[in-house]
Parts: structure tokens; C-alpha cells; sequence
């Protein structure tokens, strides 16, 4: 009977926790959906209303905001995607003097915390002339330790016979790694994809440093500069201007949720 | 008339640090010939079959293919065509790409495609399959899928790596007369690894037969079951395996199919029946003295019923005696 009563226990938790974790969102579409008397108040027939987006959307440049975030997440993304590729598969399949060498470097790189060379890192940006530019935001993060090492992992589980019989076939190098390797890491590929979009679309520390103007700062950096305390907090347009910036990530996730579970779990089971 | 070499290997020879996992390989290939690399596991056919392809680079020796020296070209260069033990077929795509990929690979024209597809489709029997995923089908669909693939690539010279070895006995046997119906149909010229006699005694033209590296004869398959060269061959082709009697001055090998048992010959006592159906394998002790016993098998023919201990009568036709000398 014990694990009936652990069963129930752990259910238990698990919707503590989830309704823990939802509370902030719940609370964001109460505030941002009402009037501001109400941001505090819970009224069950309290009146609806937008007014609270059309104040949010004209006080800050969320379109220009946004428009930056996707810029930059999408420069890091590719980026990542065409480097850890190929980093990946030459630390899988190629043979090369120091191989085990550079793996481990990759390897230590995922231990050092990002925010500890922020200081060296926006010298080298100022040397290079980017502070304040997409690109200048997206630079360290060009290519990804993480990546590396998840699509390493995965092109060694792909059978050596598939490869011989590709380049049999004719296939170049970089034409395996496309038409064999690529297609077959899948679903590493999506669930590398969501944590690295999901980092990156709410970063802030670095955004906060590298960014001066409206022409890189991205969503997250604008939305704190919008709600900064010494300006008056009114949550109701904070509410609204919040999900205007998760809004196309919840859409996303939501739409794809089932596709997102199923690829960790493949890409978790190998 | 002599027919046109189509691939020579000569002294093609590869080591892994100490160790010569290929030594010194010799053989040829006629157009249109199927021959069969034989030889127990970890004798090297495999990684012969690879350097031949170009996925293993020799550290001696060349290889040419009508008579041009292909040594240094990479696989994909090569143009040969190869059916993986594995069958190595691409999960992700459909089995008409999988057919297709080398064309494809290679920028053959579209209709051209199309041509070899259909006539191919047709001689291994897969059109209803052509829309499914490899993950979809039998392992003897699967195996002709390779096959489909190697033959669509309409290669000078096919290599054929253990590719019944995975398929149940049943399956074995159907294919293996299948494939080689198909090399003849079609004139192909086959390079075929195996470590099953039975397959290259039924299917190949000749036998490259090794061992250790090396290889220890080159026959068809009759010439390897008449005039073994050494006692690994006499030993190697046939089963039950040759019986080697070990005598003062040679080794003497006949066949367990070879020996009689009879009411005059040699006394022999037997030691235990072991039934087949067809036939049935007698183990029994030969010789006269204690010391100089020797263990010999005999097949015979029905169904056998000696007890234990009893004593037979053996012999056989000199013509079916093989001599060796001791040193070997």
C-alpha cells in the first residue's frame, strides 16, 4: 500500500509545484485583461478590457523591442545550429591530432558561467567596434559548448555502416553531414532549438550591458527599462507589456508542445 | 577465349599497430564472375572488402579496376557499388530515395532515374513498398532494398559484406539463390564476404579462401572440396569437417561422407550416433593400439543404431585419401 500513498503523495506535489509555478502568468493575464482598480482585487465579474495593451504598446517600442529579440535570437540560433554541426560531427567521426584534447576544452567551457567574463567580453566588443549592435549581442554566444556536445553524443550513435554506404554512394563530406547526419539527429536538433531560443529570447545581463539604444535592446532589457520602480509601477500595463514579449514563445510552445515532449524524449532516451 | 579482368588486387596488405590484419592479398576478378572471400572471423575479409570499396586505406599493395589504379580515389570515386551486412539503409527516407540516393548523390538525369527504378522494382519485387520507411519492412525486404540499391547504381563491380547474415535460415537459403540468379541475369561482377562455406560453395564461381590474413587457396568450389591444398581447407570446406589421421610420415584426410562402414576394413568402435535425418554422424575410434587412437567422424547414410562400444568396420576408396605432409 506504501506506494499507493506515494503516488498520491507525489501527484500531490507535482500539481503544488505546477500550480506554484503558473500563479505568475495566471496573475499577468488577470492584471493585463483588467482595469488598473483591479490589479490587486479579485472580482469574479470584474470588466474586461485592452486598455491596458494600447497604453503598454505606446509608451515603449515593444515592435522595434521585439523585432531586435527575434533578430538576435535568430542570428544565434543559426549560428549555433551550422557550428555545433560541424564541430560535433568532427569530434564524433573525424580523426585528428588533439581531438580528445578539444573535446575537453568544449566540455570545460560548459562550466564557466557566462557572466564571469562579461567585463572581458564587452572590452573585446568595444575593440571590435560592435557595443550596441545585434550581432554584438549574439557574438559570445555564436557558438554553444552544449550544442557541441549534445549533437557529439548523437552522430556517434549513428551506425558507421550508414556512412560508409553514403560515401559509397558518392556523397562528399559536408554532403553526409547533410543528406545522413543532419536528418537523423532530428529531434536533438528541436530540443536543442528550445533551450536555446528559450535562453536567449530572455536573456538579460548581457543585453542589459551591450545594448545603449532602442536599435539592439531587446524585449527583455525594454521591458525592465519600462517598468523601472522610479517611473511609478502601474502592474496592469506591466502585466500587459509582459505578455506582449512571451506572447509569440507561449504560442510557439503551446502549438508545439506535443512535438517539443515527444523530441526531448527521444533525444533523452538516446 | 580469356575472359576481361575486371578487378586485381595485388599484394594488398593492412596492419592495425603490430598486428597484419591483411597480408600480402593477391586474387583477381573476371567481368561477370561472382567470388566469394571465405574465411573464419578475424581473417581479414571484411577490412579486404573495405580497402577494395576505399573505406580502409592499405598500407601496401594496389588495386585496379579494368586496369586503371584506383589505390589512392575515394569510395565515392570508385563508382562501386555495396550491400552492407547491416543493409545500412537511411531510417529517414522512403524506399524509393533509399534506392535512388546514390543517382541522386551522383546528379544522375531524372529520367534516366526513373528507367533504372522501374526495371529494378521490378526484378527484386518491391513496387508496393516504395512509399514506406525501411523501419516499415522485413528484414528480407530490407535486404532487397540494398540489393535494389546496388543494382540501380549499375556499378562495374558490386561488394557484397555478410549481407544474408542477418536474415533467418529459411530467408538465407531463398535469397541466396535469388542473388545469385540475379548476378547471372545480369552479368554482374561480385565481390561476396562470407563465413559460411555453405553459402560460397553454392553461389560462387570461385573462391578466395583465408585464413589468418592470408590466403590459404584460390579454386571454384569443387577444386576446394577435391584438391584441398592444406589441412585449414580440407578442414574448413565440408561438414562435418575432414577427418585428419595423424601417421608416421604424413597427415591422411577423408571425408566423414567418404567412409564406409562396412563388414570388412579397418576396426573401428564407435563412440556415439548422432541423428540428422538424412543422415547421421557417427563418431568412432579408429586405430589398434590404445595410444595411437584417433577420433574420426563418418556420415552414413539413414538412420544408424549402434550401441556404444560396438565394434565396426570402416574403410574407404584410395582416390578419396588427401596426404599432407606433417609439417603443416
Amino acid at each position: 500500500m506504501d506506494s499507493i500513498w506515494f503516488q498520491r503523495v507525489s501527484k500531490f506535489s507535482a500539481y503544488v509545484l505546477a500550480i506554484l509555478w503558473v500563479l505568475p502568468l495566471l496573475y499577468a493575464f488577470w492584471a493585463a485583461f483588467h482595469p488598473p482598480e483591479f490589479a490587486t482585487k479579485f472580482a469574479l465579474f470584474a470588466p474586461l478590457t485592452m486598455e491596458n495593451f494600447v497604453s503598454a504598446w505606446d509608451q515603449a517600442p515593444f515592435f522595434r523591442y521585439m523585432l531586435n529579440t527575434v533578430i538576435i535570437t535568430t542570428i544565434i540560433l543559426f549560428s549555433q545550429l551550422v557550428v555545433c554541426t560541424l564541430a560535433g560531427y568532427a569530434l564524433a567521426r573525424e580523426e585528428f591530432l588533439g581531438r580528445g584534447f578539444a573535446f575537453a576544452l568544449v566540455l570545460t567551457q560548459l562550466m564557466v558561467m557566462p557572466e564571469v567574463l562579461i567585463v572581458e567580453n564587452y572590452q573585446t566588443l568595444t575593440g571590435l567596434n560592435l557595443v550596441d549592435t545585434h550581432l554584438g549581442v549574439g557574438l559570445p554566444y555564436l557558438a554553444s559548448a552544449f550544442g557541441i556536445f549534445l549533437l557529439r553524443q548523437t552522430f556517434k550513435t549513428v551506425p558507421q555502416e550508414l556512412e560508409d554506404a553514403a560515401r559509397v554512394e558518392g556523397l562528399s563530406g559536408l554532403g553526409i553531414i547533410w543528406k545522413v547526419f543532419v536528418p537523423l539527429a532530428f529531434p536533438t536538433y528541436l530540443a536543442f532549438s528550445l533551450v536555446s531560443v528559450s535562453y536567449h529570447w530572455n536573456n538579460f545581463l548581457w543585453p542589459l550591458v551591450v545594448t545603449n539604444t532602442e536599435a539592439s535592446r531587446p524585449l527583455t532589457v525594454g521591458m525592465a527599462i519600462f517598468g523601472a520602480p522610479e517611473s511609478g509601477v502601474d502592474w496592469s500595463v506591466i502585466s500587459a507589456g509582459t505578455l506582449i514579449a512571451i506572447g509569440p514563445l507561449l504560442i510557439l510552445f503551446l502549438v508545439f508542445q506535443r512535438k517539443f515532449i515527444q523530441s526531448f524524449m527521444h533525444a533523452g532516451i538516446k | 577465349m580469356r575472359a576481361n579482368r575486371m578487378l586485381k588486387v595485388e599484394g594488398l596488405t593492412r596492419r592495425y599497430g603490430d598486428i597484419t590484419v591483411v597480408d600480402d592479398l593477391c586474387f583477381h576478378v573476371n567481368e561477370g564472375e561472382f567470388v566469394a572471400l571465405l574465411g573464419p572471423s578475424g581473417c581479414g575479409k571484411s577490412t579486404s572488402l573495405k580497402m577494395i570499396a576505399g573505406l580502409e586505406i592499405p598500407d601496401a599493395g594496389s588495386i585496379e579496376l579494368e586496369g586503371k589504379d584506383i589505390t589512392q580515389m575515394t569510395p565515392g570515386q570508385r563508382k562501386l557499388a555495396m550491400v552492407f551486412q547491416s543493409y545500412a539503409l537511411f531510417p529517414h527516407l522512403k524506399v524509393i530515395d533509399n534506392i535512388l540516393f546514390g543517382l541522386q548523390a551522383r546528379k544522375v538525369a531524372k529520367d534516366e532515374q526513373q528507367r533504372r527504378l522501374d526495371s529494378v522494382v521490378e526484378l527484386v519485387g518491391l513496387s508496393e513498398h516504395l512509399q514506406k520507411k525501411p523501419g516499415q519492412l522485413s528484414g528480407g525486404q530490407c535486404q532487397r532494398v540494398a540489393l535494389a540499391r546496388a543494382i540501380v547504381a549499375e556499378a562495374k563491380l558490386c561488394l557484397m559484406d555478410e549481407p544474408l547474415s542477418n536474415l533467418d535460415a529459411k530467408l538465407r537459403n531463398e535469397m541466396r539463390s535469388e542473388i545469385r540468379s540475379l548476378q547471372q541475369r545480369l552479368g554482374m561482377s561480385v565481390i561476396y564476404v562470407t563465413h559460411d562455406q555453405v553459402e560460397a560453395m553454392s553461389m560462387a564461381d570461385r573462391i578466395v579462401l583465408m585464413n589468418d590474413g592470408k590466403i590459404e587457396q584460390v579454386d571454384v568450389p569443387e577444386g576446394l572440396y577435391n584438391k584441398p591444398k592444406t589441412v585449414f581447407t580440407a578442414q574448413f570446406i565440408g561438414s562435418p569437417p575432414m577427418n585428419i589421421m595423424h601417421l608416421a610420415n604424413e597427415r591422411l584426410g577423408v571425408r566423414p561422407e567418404h567412409i564406409a562402414i562396412a563388414d570388412e576394413g579397418r576396426p573401428a568402435r564407435v563412440i556415439s550416433c548422432d541423428y540428422h535425418g538424412a543422415d547421421t554422424v557417427v563418431l568412432a575410434e579408429i586405430g589398434e593400439a590404445e595410444d595411437r587412437a584417433e577420433i574420426i567422424k563418418i556420415r552414413y547414410p539413414g538412420h544408424a543404431l549402434f550401441a556404444a562400444q560396438q565394434a565396426i568396420s570402416v574403410n574407404w576408396r584410395p582416390e578419396h585419401e588427401h596426404h599432407f605432409p606433417v609439417s603443416q
